[in-house]
């Protein structure tokens, strides 16, 4: 078909298919990918993690694929901070990775999707200019798996305000936005640019006409409903009931929730309302008025979000989704590592880790 | 002399059988290389990652190779009748 597209000349090209499917590499990327998440820590090795102490742990991942960032990094930094900073290194070159190995349609979702780095690294910044933090300092938190080099970004850090900051990004879709921060609302821009990453991704999908692009979007959208339901939980407990307070915290494109209608519940309406919602097996049984933490209640959805995104992945095998499910899988890894080590270092103990970790 | 039943409207029979048996071969062989392009791309991704896959990676890569042998065979058998 495709050739005889090619021999028929260009066709009139739909608005959703920006990059065409021809040029995309699937299967060879796919594969990849596939071998590189079987490479991911094996759910039994996390309960080994938690009985060995710091230098034990940084040995562990030292042994694995964290290999050459513990070797790189092993120099300048010891303890946490080795394995935190390993830990950034290491997504951010596995991201740059999936860059690397596709190309056409897939390439341009995967870089669409990876823009929360540029948002990350953003909000980086500006926190480290707010706080007066050094060069240094900022350029150890920033993660370069998003479209900004590092190089770009070491630039940016060096400069001395925020202004120079926001100035520096003056050629990016971001500018309309950070032109409004005035020091003083940080929290407001920080949401704002949340919402406005998944305006983009959504724009820089499209209207979803083929079977793996309607996917990708239910994963998307999957992961707005779940950033929403814990970010209402949370407004809930605290006893937010106003509207106006509520909405602007709410991202827009959920699959199932609607924001504007739970948001004026009561918490028990609240409760209720959700049991309709495919989400409530996951969390039926944490969800009590008299509950004091909401950690379990979000690492189970958390939990949902990856389970359903992997098996999402094997219904379209040949697709962006796998890929889409690695990226959170690998996300999910290191967040999990971070936990342990940064409990760890402060000392928690083992069940309170416990409830913090993800694991699939 | 020219045999009106065994001539087609360009060909005699021999070259018809040829043509036919040409078909075989160039569909089929087509159609193995559109399989295992795909194959192929995908072991490669799986052995650059894991080279413990070459193995399984060339089985399965040849594995469509069958869909030209029944080509081969076909094109063999209509020569030969």
């Amino acid at each position: 078909m495709r050739l005889l597209e090619r021999l028929w000349g260009q066709k009139p090209s739909r608005k959703s298919d920006k990059k065409k499917k021809g040029t995309s590499n699937y299967p060879y990327a796919v594969t990849r990918v596939r071998a590189m998440k079987s490479k991911l820590l094996p759910k039994e090795s996390y309960p080994r993690l938690l009985n060995m102490g710091i230098d034990e742990i940084t040995r562990f991942i030292q042994e694995s694929e964290y290999k050459n960032d513990v070797d790189e990094l092993a120099m300048k930094y010891s303890g946490g901070d080795l394995a935190e900073h390993a830990l950034n290194r290491n997504l951010a070159l596995t991201y740059d990775k999936l860059v690397r190995i596709t190309s056409g349609e897939l390439n341009y979702l995967i870089v669409a999707y990876l823009k929360r780095y540029d948002i990350w690294n953003i909000k980086t910044l500006l926190r480290g200019k707010i706080y007066n933090a050094s060069a240094e300092d900022i350029m150890e938190s920033l993660i370069a798996a998003g479209e900004f080099t590092y190089t770009s970004m070491s630039e940016l850090a060096a400069k001395a305000t925020y202004q120079e900051v926001i100035e520096g990004l003056k050629y990016t879709e971001y500018y309309p936005l950070l032109q409004k921060f005035d020091g003083t609302n940080l929290a407001y821009v920080e949401n704002e640019l949340d919402k406005l990453y998944y305006t983009i991704l959504f724009e820089a999908i499209g209207k979803p006409r083929s079977k793996d692009r309607k996917l990708f979007v239910k994963v998307v959208r999957l992961e707005v409903d779940v950033k929403n339901l814990i970010n209402l939980f949370r407004l809930k407990k605290a006893g937010v009931t106003q509207l106006d307070e509520i909405m602007p915290l709410m991202i827009e494109g959920g699959l199932e929730l609607k924001p504007e209608k739970l948001a004026s519940l009561s918490y028990d309406e609240f409760v209720n309302e959700l049991q309709r919602t495919q989400y409530w097996d996951a969390i039926s049984g944490v969800t009590g008025p008299d509950i004091t933490s909401l950690t379990t209640l979000e690492s189970r959805l958390t939990r949902y979000y990856l389970e359903s995104s992997t098996i999402l992945s094997h219904v379209s095998p040949i697709s962006v989704v796998p890929i889409l499910d690695y990226i959170i899988h690998k996300n999910n890894e290191a967040t999990n590592l971070r936990i342990i080590f940064r409990s760890k270092e402060v000392g928690l103990n083992d069940e309170l880790i416990k409830d913090q970790l993800v694991v699939i | 002399m020219v045999d009106g039943a065994t001539t087609g409207l360009f060909l005699d029979a021999a070259g018809m059988k040829a043509l036919g048996a040409a078909i075989a071969i160039a569909i089929t062989g087509y159609a193995s290389a559109i399989a295992e392009k795909d194959i192929g791309t995908a072991a490669i991704g799986a052995m650059a990652e894991n080279e413990g896959l070459f193995g399984k990676g060339l089985i399965l890569t040849v594995i469509p190779e069958t869909i030209v042998i029944f080509g081969l065979v076909v094109a063999l058998l209509i020569n030969s009748a």
